[in-house]
């Protein structure tokens, strides 16, 4: 048994949405409550600035009688120029602190003021309902809907809705395609983009695109643009799975959450688009996560020469054969629409679930 | 376990961070011997977030060409074994699957103290997010830039080292207090461990400045003098938080430990033990013995000299993960990766090719392009190893040359890219130009990556390792030889005498420069005479000293790499491809 990895692209189904604060912090939602996607959900204090204040050196004492000289207590809010530490006597040095904050530490000789911590706001980014708090940490949110998970992203969470510039997924979206009329969306794209797509892009806040490929000299352009790209097969110029742009030009004019959050190894993160729709009703069967490939399942091809294609497994043979590096490699025979099956490697097949 | 106890069946398992790897080893006709071995992809991650399936699912394989059953109904491995072929006597699993730690290391001496706790964390694994020493990066940087450093990096454990012993006091101890105002920035649930391995005299007042800001911990001082390294304390405490705090942590994982009566132990720190178990059981203790192992994620080299152990690894680099980082190096000529490709390939696409491989780990190149760029990281990967590991080796006799990698007698090598190289000369090629051995050496491979299982079963059941090695664990890759020397490409450097088993000879003259291969199959065995010319070292016994060794023949022959030590690649990028072309081509394509 081979048991392929998955990736998720589910017209309708359950969504788990996990959303998590960069920081401990603070769950202001309950289960079962209903959220919105610009609905604050959990905040956190993230700490700025900070000073070190080398107090002993500065009053001229040693290390060990800094504790008498001092005027604050560790935890008091401190005005920038109140002074923080004392030495005895009507002329005595003293020490001012040089921002406003609180007293932190004092090791050593040193006191630590930490400035006003920024807020950092959670949006719940979805439509749907709380289903577990994790506390301090963030939540769930369940949602009914479309979700695709792409294999590479960029930039942070947004909504938009979604608009198709290309005509099938082998074509790339070019920036000439881009209009006032795609503010506030969510572009489709095919087999990537091209450099222009940024140009025209600015002034008319885009929410996000999703494309198939992208060239490898693009990267530092995405990094760069304000909102998130996804891509869902890979990087270079590589046609849309036919599944995923099918499934994302269906709900052309929805709205949709995008996220390009990406992070390949430990606690893995995918990037993803999810559509809510307005059902309450399930398909009766899901595919069950966890699957072992058998003749007949739908599989995408993950490298090239043909990384992005779907097609149906329609045998699996028992011995290893020789690929074109050489190599002896159990596979499984592909119809991907071709004269006849394609070999392609166990390692290099996924489920599309 | 009692050594008493009859043991029939043994199963080990690997559970890396990309694959599983498991085996069966059964006692036949008296001997331990591998029977069967299957693999699976390592699901730690969604949607089954549990390491315990993934070595079910590589099980699965080895129950049907055994006809034994593992499981019981409920999925808890049977163990012992029972009547009907169902279950195993012993069980033992080795993982790297986990999340390394991640530590800051602050100290004083960028080469002495702070070196040496870079390879103190590099003996597990663990990640380095920052490093602050006084004389070199972070040097020249405020008490509250440091203070950032540390509080930003969010590590797990900041390593302070410093101070010979007797040495400097008082920048130690402000390294501390940085440290510890650092941690006291942080919230107390997300405070990193404070591990201090500088200056023993200083330990009090260490703990009076920490005080309760953090969990404190104090090892011996790692450099006590400028030329002693003692890093085996700091060493045991981080491989300890490491199992504390990260591999107890991988979804699974307690399952996996309720199977095994063998405790479950980091691929490394097992790896380690049977390069130290080979190095006991080697003959000529002159010499020493290294592992390396190129897993997707990280990269291992164990090696014994003088009987000493010593580890490193690299958590953030392997045949999968790390390319970008090292692509981004720009000051390093010729460019890394790009300068061990055979062909033309621009950044970009190598680019593109490391970011699907990182985003598909599991899959595997269909195309020489892809498999040119998975191979070449594998060499920066044992490359960036030996850089941190060779400063902290004592070589003892083996110390050749100082900037050399020490003599070695067997090189153990494993790891996906290597075990599964569509030809066993391109494993050994990859090992060559990133390992850089001298002398007369057997490389080794580990084909069912296996070898840390095999180390971590060493310490309960050592006859059940050794015949497991001597049949079937292990299989001779090569004996190389490399001579060390100065000359102009093409000169006469060595001439070498074959004499094979049937008595039939073979005599060969090597230039500066080549790459040859003379066939000597697995299990055969050759007497080899080697006569250095023009004061050239092939390691018996000085520059220009010549004689016999009885070697042994692997998968991809007997090679001697007459291309230079340490290796110049070629000054333009056309010249690179063509030469690395044709060793490729030399070792069997």
């Amino acid at each position: 048994m081979y048991y392929p990895s998955e990736t998720q692209v589910t017209p309708l189904t359950n969504v788990h949405h996990r959303r998590m604060l960069p920081a401990p912090g603070e769950v202001v939602v309950r289960v079962a409550d209903r959220v919105e996607p610009t609905q604050v959900v959990a905040y956190a204090d993230i700490p700025s600035d900070f000073r070190i204040v080398p107090a002993a050196r500065l009053l001229g004492v040693p290390v060990s009688r800094l504790a008498r000289c001092m005027r604050v207590n560790l935890g008091d809010e401190i005005q920038r120029g109140q002074v923080i530490a004392k030495r005895r006597g009507p002329l005595g040095r003293s020490v001012k602190s040089p921002i406003d904050g609180t007293v932190r530490a004092r090791v050593g000789g040193r006191i630590l003021i930490e400035g006003q911590p920024t807020t950092v706001e959670l949006r719940a980014y979805v439509y749907g309902t709380v289903t577990n708090v994790i506390a301090q940490s963030g939540v769930v949110i369940e949602t009914i809907g479309a979700v695709i998970q792409g294999v590479w992203g960029s930039g942070g969470d947004s909504l938009g809705v979604l608009k198709c510039l290309v005509k099938g997924p082998d074509e790339l979206l070019e920036g000439k395609a881009i209009d006032p009329s795609c503010q506030g969306s969510i572009l489709i794209g095919g087999s990537g983009l091209d450099e222009t797509v940024f140009e025209r892009a600015q002034g008319l806040q885009l929410r996000g695109i999703v494309v198939g490929g992208l060239a490898p000299d693009l990267i530092p352009h995405v990094e760069e643009s304000p909102f998130p790209v996804v891509v869902t097969e890979g990087i270079g110029t590589v046609p849309m799975s036919r599944p995923v742009f099918r499934l994302l030009t269906t709900h052309e004019g929805r709205e949709a959450s995008i996220s390009g959050r990406a992070q390949s190894r430990w606690d893995i993160v995918r990037p993803e688009i999810i559509i809510p729709l307005p059902t309450e009703a399930l398909p009766s069967t899901q595919a069950e996560p966890g699957r072992p490939l058998t003749v007949g399942a739908q599989v995408r091809i993950v490298r090239t020469p043909y990384m992005g294609t779907v097609g149906k497994v329609v045998a699996l043979p028992d011995h290893a054969r020789r690929i074109g590096t050489g190599a002896r490699v159990r596979g499984a025979e592909v119809d991907i629409g071709q004269r006849a099956p394609i070999f392609v490697p166990l390692a290099n097949l996924e489920f599309l679930r | 376990m009692a050594e008493a106890q009859p043991i029939g069946s043994i199963l080990l398992a690997d559970c890396g961070t990309v694959m599983t790897k498991a085996v069966l080893i059964e006692q036949v006709g008296g001997r331990y011997r591998f029977v069967a071995h299957g693999t699976a992809p390592t699901a730690a991650e969604s949607p089954w977030s549990d390491v315990a399936s993934s070595i079910q699912h590589a099980v699965e394989r080895i129950s049907r060409i055994a006809g034994r059953d593992f499981f019981n109904e409920s999925g808890r491995l049977i163990s012992p074994e029972v009547s009907g072929r169902k279950g195993v006597d012993v069980f033992a699993a080795t993982t790297s699957a986990s999340r390394p730690l991640e530590v800051v290391i602050a100290g004083l001496v960028r080469d002495l103290s702070v070196a040496s706790a870079e390879r103190a964390a590099g003996g597990t694994y663990s990640l380095v997010k920052a490093v602050l020493a006084s004389d070199g990066p972070g040097g020249r940087l405020s008490d509250e830039d440091r203070a950032r450093v540390i509080r930003d990096a969010a590590p797990d454990v900041v390593c302070v080292a410093g101070g010979t012993e007797g040495g400097a006091g008082n920048p130690v101890l402000e390294l501390v207090e940085t440290a510890t105002i650092a941690c006291s920035l942080m919230k107390p649930e997300t405070r990193p461990l404070l591990l201090y391995m500088g200056n023993s005299r200083l330990r009090r007042h260490v703990v009076d400045i920490v005080d309760d800001s953090a969990e404190l911990r104090v090892t011996d001082n790692v450099r006590p003098t400028p030329a002693e390294e003692n890093l085996l304390a700091a060493q045991e405490e981080l491989d300890a938080l490491y199992k504390r705090d990260k591999m107890s942590q991988l979804p699974g994982v307690q399952a996996v430990d309720g199977w095994s009566q063998v405790p479950l132990t980091s691929t490394a720190a097992a790896f380690s033990r049977l390069m130290q178990y080979l190095w006991h059981l080697g003959g000529d203790h002159s010499r020493g013995v290294i592992g390396v192992d190129v897993g997707a994620a990280s990269t291992t080299l164990a090696a014994v000299f003088d009987g000493h152990p010593s580890l490193t690894v690299q958590s953030d680099l392997g045949s999968a993960f790390g390319g970008q980082r090292l692509l981004q190096e720009r000051d390093t000529h010729p460019e890394p990766i790009v300068r061990w490709l055979p062909e033309a390939m621009s950044a970009g696409e190598v680019r593109a090719q490391l970011i699907n491989k990182e985003s598909h780990p599991v899959s595997i190149g269909q195309e020489p392009r892809q498999l040119w760029v998975e191979q070449a990281m594998a060499r920066e990967a044992i490359q960036a190893a030996r850089r941190v590991a060779q400063p902290g080796w004592r070589p003892g006799a083996a110390h050749a040359y100082s900037r050399l990698t020490p003599l070695c007698d067997t090189i153990v090598v494993r790891g996906g890219v290597l075990a599964h190289a569509p030809r066993p000369g391109q494993a050994a090629l990859i090992v060559l130009d990133g390992l850089e051995p001298i002398g007369v050496s057997t490389l080794v491979l580990d084909r069912y990556g296996l070898a840390p299982a095999l180390g971590n079963l060493a310490a309960v059941k050592p006859l059940a390792a050794v015949e497991a090695l001597d049949n079937g664990g292990l299989v001779n890759l090569a004996t190389v030889v490399a001579p060390v020397g100065q000359a102009r490409p093409g000169d006469l450097v060595l001439k070498a005498r074959v004499t094979y088993e049937d008595d039939s000879k073979f005599t060969i003259e090597v230039r500066y420069g080549d790459l040859e291969v003379l066939p000597l199959m697995p299990g055969q065995q050759a007497v080899i005479e080697l006569r250095p010319l023009r004061h050239f070292d092939v390691g018996l016994g000085g520059p220009g000293k010549g004689g016999k060794r009885l070697v042994n023949g692997g998968l991809a022959g007997l090679i001697i790499d007459a291309r230079g030590r340490p290796l110049c690649l070629a000054d333009t990028a056309k010249e690179r491809q063509l030469r690395m072309q044709q060793w490729i081509w030399d070792v069997g394509g």
